[in-house]
């Protein structure tokens, strides 16, 4: 079974023909060609498909594909528009909050919808919202140092 | 010389020259890449521990509509590994399956779905042999042998002896001696193995990705285990999500993706699942060590003895190589006159254990510093002026053979002491909280290359052309480390360029020098040096032009970045570009080659193994980890660590924090809660919830300092980074939690159930003491 | 190895429609936030061709007094009711911030967290993995690996919402074909790991209910796991009491992670009226151990889960008692 759906991905309206068990993680991925948002495990544990739904941080691979139907998605590719990188995307980068980079999609998706929610969270709040992406390179210390500096750089999403 | 365009050279922060694409998510890592028409790759694997494999039949799943291959042990017959003369692993099993999970067959199909239902149709016939899975199951006197040429079931045992050890422990005013465990511990990098293979039948060629550190040594093998010549090959390492050793050998199902795309003809994507992921394994084998250890009342170190059995899983792997390097580096740490090793490496039907982080020396360090902390104590006697009594001093070379040419331990030791305040509280701790140290080393890669080929260690090329921009060509295998940042670091430093004018192009095997790969932490260290002397002699060539520009000698020319100009002079120079269009002339693109040797002088003892261990450079490292214990739920928390590496000299000092806290952090891990488990050889930690390795909620700051040794011969004075410190907690921790909560455990990790059975254990021996008394 | 997923999704208007979808489609599953459901689901646990999609029903998704219940749909996200500021009201509510991680409790619903499956490291398991171990009595074998002699499957309930729900004296609504009713939540639930909940064929949890003057009560949350984000519960173990004068006047202790169900413990007659000494307290924890029985259905010993039941019980009755845990 498939079925047509209408849905925004990052800012776009679009329409497509979904299969029922389709994940949202695979759909986004071999469908749309948005690799940016990765698969770490067999489903839960590592958080590294971290989308925004509707502004929320979800796991793409846990989530319907079709359960999204209506609603909004981002994803990493979405971040810092017209090529230029957002303050998140800036930070990690200067910072080192990457290594091997393949927690860092996630890991920025999640520290955005953070910042939407809290601009200006402490340590504590940072950490409760990164919790759920697990990082095997950089023990953490970098990733909390580049969200701090994207903070300390203004506004978020821009 | 005016000051440089911009601030990219060595010792500069310098972020990663790849990482705006990580953050913006458009790196590609193997399993993104567009592979068009390509066949679902799936391997059926073993669902036995230890089995003769009389059949495998396969014409059901050969006949399912949209199978295009299936391919078995008959199609793979060509055994690889990493040691030449111990190769004894074939991509898929033949007469045998030694651990459950052995990849057996594998499918070509149109879809996954079909892939999976062709998996289901092959049939197998076997008769079941009993499975071992601890060393004391494989070694007993009974047991059936994993391979038929290795009695006992060991794969490997190493004995040797340096100094007198009696007249070493005779002369000790105290010895102890103990028994230690590790469990294993394995990567669980982040990205999943993945492997695109795209044979082409009118050619006979094949383009392979791979999630791989070691791309050449993945060259090699496809070679090998294909019987095909190597030119006919291509291997390409996209980005990759993290390593830390997992890939430092060429994996089954790469070689099973590679006999599979011939077969069917086409290419084959294969993304192996989490679980699989697990199952490849090859990362630190569990451990039994026995430690003797003997002391003066001054602390000085007169002896030890030392016995490790690992637990090695199913295949040799870097077996032989892990159990030589716990034994050679017990030494060139600390200065010790009597060694003795006696190293066991025992087949058991688990994944085959491999090299991981801090490879062979993170088990033995544990016991090692753990039984030095304990000493101390017992002694009246500071652990870290116990360690200041057992320094080496640089240059010296070990008993054992090995070469330390910088060594900048005892400043480590300075640091963490006054960072953590450690004279003040040591020992005076609230109960509950616990303060510890550790100290460790590292190689700055292996001086003798596991595959002699009589190369260079390292090649680096630049290429200069019409554009006047440099493409860095190398074959280092960059996984997150930064191994590409600091190649473009070292160019933009001896060219005085900017990075803007530097491309690096690393890891496809048409394009780029070959190169060993990212093991042993040789990559800054050998590559870097080649990268210097690629620049240098660039440099050169361009002064040559710049002075024939300019009608003068070479010598006179003095090049500041973008302008190359006589020195002393008047002259406004002439710029870059046109600096390059003279050294262009008759000559047309440049390609100027970096390489570096290591001396024959640093390749270890004559001893047989005696290579295992020996480096150009060791890194040191010492850290002080603060702890807080709950006596109730056995819960640990680490609340802070101090810790200072002597990396020789930091060419970019922000990633040096970056892989010092990585490697911290992946002790801890290791210390805290790391650890594999098995029933029956089934895994129950193939995913990341029973693999528990921290979260950030579990993660403490780790303050880094960095010590400047400025090693000899390490490019600019570097050492290695990213591996030295991992070992140094363990110890840390366990001295740590001693201090906290009165108690000290052996073994490894120290789970908040091994921690309330150690508390039960000693209140009952405190009640029997009582109870005598 | 990972399991290739099909089935059809029905996406129902209304909660009679769902019953009356799952009555016509023997072996579909309801779906939730999918956070359990789709974990095992691609582990090749279970195969059913048809999942019935809860969250677009709009009766499941509301939050609403009635004047003694605080009532809320089945279908409401933990991360809402953590939005809502229930932990405030409710402080056991504090179990919703301890279930998974930020991204799972955005999709997770309190309906579902309920109704999670019951865990085991013999079940939770690839279908390779279940196949080569010779599947499990709770699903496609016939023998249960926790405990091979036994008739009794083991796996153990490791939701953390049920036991700050059943603290608080928590109803749950379940939608059949007969209609619908109301039952105390402890009764959603028995000791078989094999099945769990009483739930009838068909039958749907459609709301859960608090009653307000829980919010008097003192009451919290504590959970043991070797990762303080995450893990599930190795043992978590809700309070509610009420406390005059230094003396525990009324006390409901709920513990899950270590049976097939959450369990409710409300009859502690020797320890009303006493404050709570470390005669007390052990004598609680007896009383909650003869029916606390952590089986080898994780890595981490049965043991060390059955002491950590008894710590965190004493621990939390201590904190309470102390005035510590504000009402609510």
């Amino acid at each position: 079974m498939a079925s047509i759906i209408g849905l925004t991905i990052n800012g776009r309206k679009q329409e497509h023909l979904i299969p029922d068990a389709m994940l949202l993680v695979d759909f986004l991925r071999d469908k749309l060609g948005l690799t940016g948002t990765k698969k770490g495990c067999d489903g839960g544990e590592c958080g590294a498909c971290t989308v925004l739904v509707d502004g929320k941080q979800r796991l793409g691979c846990m989530t319907l594909a079709k359960s999204v139907a209506g609603k909004t998605v981002e994803t990493i590719e979405s971040v810092g528009p017209h090529g230029r990188l957002s303050r998140l995307q800036t930070a990690f980068h200067e910072k080192l909050g990457t290594q091997c980079g393949f927690c860092t999609p996630g890991m920025i998706m999640a520290a955005e919808s953070l910042l939407r929610d809290n601009p200006d969270p402490d340590e504590d709040e940072i950490r409760t919202a990164l919790s759920g992406n697990l990082c095997r390179c950089t023990g953490y210390v970098k990733i909390i140092e580049s969200v701090q500096a994207a903070i300390a750089a203004g506004e978020v999403g821009k | 010389m005016s000051a440089p365009v911009t601030q990219v050279g060595v010792g500069d922060r310098v972020p990663l020259v790849d990482g705006i694409e990580k953050v913006r998510g458009v790196a590609k890592y193997t399993a993104d890449l567009a592979a068009e028409g390509a066949l679902v790759g799936r391997i059926l694997r073993s669902p036995y521990s230890h089995a003769e494999l009389l059949d495998v039949d396969i014409s059901k799943a050969e006949a399912l509509p949209g199978v295009i291959a299936v391919i078995t042990g008959k199609d793979a017959p060509i055994p690889y590994g990493i040691v030449p003369i111990a190769q004894n692993e074939y991509p898929l099993a033949q007469e045998k399956v030694r651990y459950r999970g052995e990849p057996i067959a594998a499918v070509a199909a149109v879809d996954e779905a079909t892939a999976e239902a062709a998996l289901d149709l092959i049939e197998l016939t076997v008769r079941e042999l009993p499975g071992y899975y601890n060393a004391a199951a494989s070694r007993a006197a009974d047991a059936v042998l994993l391979h038929d040429n290795k009695p006992g079931n060991i794969e490997r045992d190493v004995h040797s002896t340096f100094g007198d050890v009696e007249v070493g422990f005779a002369e000790a005013d105290l010895v102890a001696e103990d028994v230690f465990h590790c469990e294993e511990v394995t990567h669980a990098h982040m990205e999943p193995h993945a492997a695109i293979a795209e044979y082409d039948p009118q050619r006979d060629h094949l383009t392979f990705h791979s999630v791989t550190q070691v791309p050449y040594y993945v060259h090699l093998m496809l070679a090998q285990c294909m019987d095909m010549n190597k030119s006919r090959i291509r291997v390409i390492k996209p980005f990759v999500g993290g390593g830390f050793g997992a890939r430092t050998e060429t994996l089954n199902f790469e070689l099973v993706c590679g006999i599979l795309a011939r077969a069917a003809k086409g290419r084959v994507r294969m993304v192996l699942t989490r679980e699989e992921t697990f199952l490849t394994h090859r990362g630190r084998p569990a451990a039994d060590i026995t430690l003797k250890l003997g002391l003066s009342k001054t602390g000085r170190i007169t002896a030890v003895k030392a016995e490790m059995e690992q637990y090695g899983g199913a295949y040799g792997g870097y077996g032989i190589v892990t159990i030589l390097y716990a034994g050679a580096l017990l030494n060139a740490l600390y200065d010790i006159p009597a060694v003795q090793y006696d190293g066991y490496r025992v087949y058991t039907n688990t994944p085959p254990c491999g090299a991981m982080r801090g490879h062979g020396t993170v088990d033995m360090r544990h016991a090692f510093d753990t039984m030095l902390n304990r000493m101390a104590r017992q002694l009246g006697l500071d652990p870290i002026e116990v360690r200041r009594a057992n320094l080496l001093k640089a240059p010296t070379e070990t008993l054992n053979g090995l070469q330390v040419t910088s060594y900048g331990l005892p400043e480590t030791l300075d640091w963490v002491e006054q960072a953590s305040g450690w004279k003040d509280r040591k020992g005076k701790m609230p109960k509950g909280r616990g303060l510890g140290i550790g100290c460790s080393h590292f190689v700055s890669g292996a001086a003798k290359p596991v595959q002699w080929t009589g190369q260079p260690d390292a090649v680096v090329n630049l290429k200069l052309d019409f554009d006047g921009g440099i493409t860095i060509l190398t074959g280092a295998a960059d996984i997150g480390q930064g191994s590409s940042t600091v190649v473009a670091q070292i160019v933009a430093e001896v060219m005085g360029l900017d990075h803007s004018r530097l491309r690096v192009i690393s890891n496809d095997s048409a394009l780029t020098p070959r190169d060993m790969g990212s093991y042993s932490s040789r990559v800054t260290y050998m590559v870097g040096n080649a990268t210097l002397d690629a620049a240098e002699k660039l440099k050169a060539r361009l002064i040559r032009a710049a002075a024939k520009a300019l009608e003068t000698e070479p010598e006179n020319i003095e090049c500041a970045g973008e302008t190359y100009r006589v020195a002393n002079s008047q002259d406004q120079g002439i710029p870059f570009d046109k600096v390059v269009q003279t050294a262009l002339i008759d000559h047309g693109a440049i390609t100027e080659r970096g390489t570096f040797t290591v001396p024959k002088s640093f390749q270890g003892g004559k001893h047989r193994g005696g290579a295992v261990g020996s480096t150009m450079g060791f890194s040191y490292a010492s850290q002080v980890v603060e702890v807080s214990v709950d006596e109730e739920t056995g819960e640990i928390t680490v609340e802070k660590v101090w810790v200072s590496h002597d990396c020789g000299y930091p060419i970019n000092p922000l990633a040096v924090e970056g892989q010092v806290q990585g490697a911290i952090w992946m002790g801890m891990g290791q210390a805290m809660m790391e650890e594999t488990r098995f029933h029956e050889g089934l895994p129950l930690h193939a995913n990341f919830l029973d693999y528990s390795f921290p979260t950030i909620m579990d993660s403490p700051d780790i303050e880094v300092h960095i010590v400047e040794s400025m090693d000899p011969n390490g490019p600019f004075g570097a050492k290695e980074a990213s591996e030295g410190g991992l070992a140094g907690f363990l110890p840390a921790l366990a001295e740590a939690v001693s201090e906290a909560i009165g108690c000290d455990i052996n073994d490894m990790p120290l789970t908040p159930d091994r921690i309330l059975d150690a508390l039960t254990k000693q209140r009952r021996a405190e009640k029997r003491r009582k109870a005598k008394a | 190895m990972s399991a290739e997923m099909d089935f059809e999704l029905a996406t129902p208007k209304d909660a009679s429609e769902a019953v009356a979808l799952m009555q016509a489609n023997p072996g579909a599953c309801y779906i939730a936030g999918g956070t359990d459901l789709v974990a095992n689901l691609r582990r090749g646990i279970g195969a059913p061709p048809m999942l019935i999609a809860l969250d677009g029903i709009a009766e499941m998704q509301t939050i609403a007094e009635d004047g003694t219940h605080l009532v809320i749909g089945a279908s409401v996200t933990l991360a809402r009711l953590m939005a809502e500021g229930l932990p405030k009201r409710f402080a056991a509510m504090s179990a919703l911030a301890e279930v998974a991680g930020p991204g799972l409790r955005e999709a997770a619903t309190i309906g579902g967290n309920l109704c999670l499956d019951t865990r085991c490291i013999f079940y939770n398991q690839s279908k390779w993995w279940r196949k080569a171990n010779g599947y499990c009595l709770k699903l496609d074998g016939d023998t249960c690996h926790v405990a091979p002699k036994g008739k009794r499957c083991h796996a153990a309930f490791s939701g953390d919402v049920a036991p700050a729900l059943l603290v608080l004296g928590a109803e749950v609504q379940v939608v059949g074909s007969g209609g619908a009713r109301w039952m105390p939540l402890s009764d959603l639930y028995r000791e078989d790991g094999l099945d769990h909940l009483t739930l009838g064929a068909g039958e749907l949890l459609v709301a859960v209910r608090i009653p307000l003057a829980a919010a008097a009560l003192h009451s919290g949350y504590a959970k043991s796991r070797l990762r303080k984000a995450v893990d599930f519960p190795l043992a978590g173990v809700a309070v509610a009491l009420d406390c005059k004068d230094g003396r525990i006047a009324d006390l409901r202790v709920a513990v899950t992670g270590t049976n097939p169900r959450p369990i409710l413990f409300d009859h502690f007659p020797d320890a009303i009226g006493q404050e709570p000494t470390g005669a007390v307290l052990d004598a609680i924890t007896r009383e909650i151990g003869k029916d606390i029985t952590p089986m080898r259905t994780t890595n981490m010993p049965g043991m060390y889960r059955r002491q950590m039941a008894g710590v965190l019980v004493k621990r939390l009755i201590t904190r309470l008692c102390a005035g510590q845990g504000a009402k609510g």
